[in-house]
């Protein structure tokens, strides 16, 4: 099965200070996620969080249901992947998101200069 | 051969991991061993060639989207997202020997071939090591070399809260629908149409049939019907008339003991709350009443305010005669009527001569209010001014406030005032050791869980062989903050900024409880003192109802301001659930 080309990908950060400045690319975001261990730090929040409410034994509980269905040989982890993320994505809980989206954003702000 | 890993039969061997374990030698992954990272907060193993490498897909240099997996081969680093598109695979695909990549965010190894988690013992227990190391260096407080990922010392601050569990409505499964269908009568709620389009009116709210000049019982009863403490009480099966009335028979034999008050209350609970709302006959109850305070049997009409204290002293009696509990009605652990309306009054008698204050607690079940029936003039027997120079509250305040209207707080505030006992009253002084002039002052010690304010309505006078009815006009707030009445405001006032003698107990009582109160039953009394009729003005979901013997109807507040408040009923505002909505209606 072919597959159309791959997006382009994002553009190289300008090195116009003001563009930086205003519009952080993802990249750049990330990067500076990971270089101040941030990352970490929000992968383990989420880690909590999803353990707290649940989702994590939901997750697990439909892998489980794939995995019964299809037989164990016959299921990859991509397989996996691929049935619960839609769900998984679906069901994290609003709180969660704006909690997250609250560290990002006040991260951000303390990393501007 | 079947190999286990954790006790589980593995899956079948990837055929490309043997195959490369058998190319590159006995230390295939040796060169990963070195990239393993360990990192905090959670200790959960990375694959990173310098601690702060961003790792990037090679192709598309895409950092933060998908997973990213190097390969073990020639360390080139792809992404990998099953649902859009692969690099890793094409590399792995392209390039024969090099299907096998590394999670470089978890270190768990990967066929990208097949698409599926591979297992190499070595690795694992290279990574395993790696992290038990992380774990010991890190932790100073704990012993745990945990074989696993998390770590116990270096936790940022909204891991070591304690675990909070988001809230989720339960929703009952398919055996629990079963069995609450096979088992309970409908209730009132927005799936049942059919009861909900007959009636408008909340829960708990029946007519009581009047028996013969028996309105003074009924208003009281749906007073307590609905007073929040007493009603989760008698709903919540606290007292059982079953199993009450069993266990009286068998330890007395005689046939008084098998009276309850607390019983045939249980009874009108559950006939009130039941759902029908065809006026009931309280005619049990009033039977039983009639025994305990024969007194007052007959078909005349009686004092709701007697009633209502004869009632709970009925309760109190009947109720739990057991020995380990207090009997004294102050604690509140004697009975249920206590628990819910005994507070504690507090009496100061100051020697005018020499200061000596005498202090007395008694416990009360309401608080009877004296209605000024003329400017100028008190109830009490001389009218109070506090003498106190420190007292800067209203000694000068006309009795009457708020441009000529009577107010419960006014009530209050002359109640709590310190009044000059008569010459005819003088108080004997321990200090002085004769009786002195003596100035005397009320508070209150301990809230109750429900106030009720009785207002002095029905004078009695025994020198004029005569009874007389006030009729005046008292306004009574929804909503009551008893603070300014308790004893530590009192007397505070009165002592200004001064060191006062306290006994040590004094640390409010009603600390632990606001003083903040909410309305929610006004017994009114309307008509003359031989000839009159009582009626109940029930607040529920902050609507108003008139229960007028059998009739109940919905009716505006101010109906309800404007009426003579003969009893006034408020609980403890954090015990009052003050809906926003009516349940069960459209």
């Amino acid at each position: 099965m072919s597959r159309p080309p791959p997006p382009p990908p994002p553009p190289p950060p300008t090195t116009n200070k003001d563009q930086q400045r205003q519009n952080p690319s993802l990249q750049e975001i990330n990067i500076k996620l990971i270089q101040s261990g941030e990352k970490e730090r929000l992968k383990e929040l989420l880690r909590e969080r999803l353990l707290e409410c649940g989702w994590i034994d939901e997750m697990k509980a439909l892998c489980r249901a794939f995995t019964r269905k299809k037989g164990r040989n016959n299921v990859t982890v991509d397989d996996l992947v691929h049935v619960i993320s839609p769900k998984g994505r679906a069901s994290i809980p609003d709180s969660v998101k704006a909690k997250l989206l609250q560290r990002i954003r006040a991260f951000l702000a303390s990393t501007a200069d | 051969m079947s190999s286990k890993i954790n006790g589980h039969v593995s899956p079948q061997p990837c055929p490309h991991l043997l195959d490369f374990r058998s190319r590159n030698g006995p230390k295939p992954f040796r060169a990963l061993h070195d990239c393993i990272r360990v990192k905090p907060p959670g200790g959960c193993a990375a694959i990173r060639r310098e601690p702060s490498e961003v790792p990037r897909c090679g192709t598309c240099e895409e950092s933060s989207r998908s997973r990213l997996y190097a390969c073990v081969a020639c360390a080139a680093v792809f992404c990998h997202a099953p649902l859009l598109h692969s690099h890793a695979s094409d590399h792995a695909l392209s390039i024969p020997g090099h299907e096998i990549a590394v999670d470089v965010d978890r270190a768990e190894l990967f066929c990208c071939a097949r698409g599926d988690q591979v297992y190499d013992r070595d690795f694992d227990a290279a990574v395993v090591l790696a992290q038990t190391v992380n774990a010991t260096a890190t932790t100073s407080t704990s012993g745990s070399t945990a074989m696993q990922c998390s770590v116990a010392g270096s936790q940022p601050e909204n891991l070591r809260k304690r675990r909070r569990v988001d809230y989720r409505p339960w929703e009952p499964d398919s055996g629990e629908h079963i069995s609450r269908g096979n088992q309970s009568i409908p209730l009132l709620d927005a799936t049942n149409a059919s009861l909900v389009s007959s009636t408008q009116q909340p829960w708990g709210l029946r007519g009581l049939n009047n028996l013969g000049n028996t309105c003074f019982m009924n208003s009281i009863l749906q007073a307590l019907l609905h007073t929040p403490p007493l009603r989760n009480y008698f709903l919540g099966d606290r007292h059982n008339r079953y199993y009450c009335q069993q266990k009286n028979g068998a330890i007395n034999g005689t046939k008084n003991s098998r009276l309850c008050l607390a019983c045939d209350m249980d009874a009108i609970f559950s006939a009130v709350f039941s759902g029908d709302r065809t006026p009931y006959s309280p005619a049990k109850f009033l039977y039983s009443w009639w025994q305990h305070a024969a007194i007052l049997a007959s078909y005349e009409q009686q004092d709701a305010h007697e009633f209502f204290i004869s009632m709970l002293e009925g309760i109190h009696e009947k109720v739990e005669k057991d020995k380990r509990k207090s009997q004294s009605p102050g604690g509140g652990d004697c009975c249920i009527a206590h628990r819910v309306f005994s507070g504690i009054l507090r009496s100061d008698v100051m020697c005018m001569v020499c200061g000596f204050t005498s202090t007395t607690y008694d416990p009360c079940v309401d608080i009877s209010l004296d209605l000024e029936p003329n400017q100028g003039g008190s109830g009490k027997s001389s009218s109070a001014k506090s003498l106190n120079s420190c007292n800067v509250e209203a000694d000068c305040m006309h009795p009457n406030q708020n441009g000529g209207i009577s107010t419960l707080n006014g009530c209050l505030e002359r109640f709590t005032r310190a009044e000059k006992l008569g010459s005819d009253q003088k108080f004997f002084c321990q200090k002085c050791q004769v009786r002195q002039e003596s100035l005397k002052q009320m508070s209150i010690r301990k809230l109750p869980l429900v106030s009720c304010f009785h207002v002095k309505r029905f004078e009695h006078s025994s020198i004029r062989k005569m009874s007389r009815k006030v009729d005046r006009f008292l306004q009574f707030p929804f909503s009551l903050d008893m603070a300014p009445y308790l004893s530590s405001s009192i007397l505070r006032s009165r002592f200004g900024n001064r060191i006062f003698p306290f006994d040590g107990d004094e640390q409010d009582a009603s600390n632990d409880l606001s003083t903040e109160f909410e309305l929610f039953a006004v017994v009114t009394h309307s008509g003359r003192l031989d000839a009159g009729h009582y009626v109940t003005y029930l607040r529920l979901s902050n609507q108003w109802y008139k229960c007028d013997d059998a009739w109940i109807t919905q009716v505006n507040e101010s109906i309800v301001r404007a009426a003579q408040g003969y009893m006034m009923f408020y609980v403890q505002k954090v015990l009052y659930y003050k809906e926003s909505e009516n349940q069960g209606t459209s």
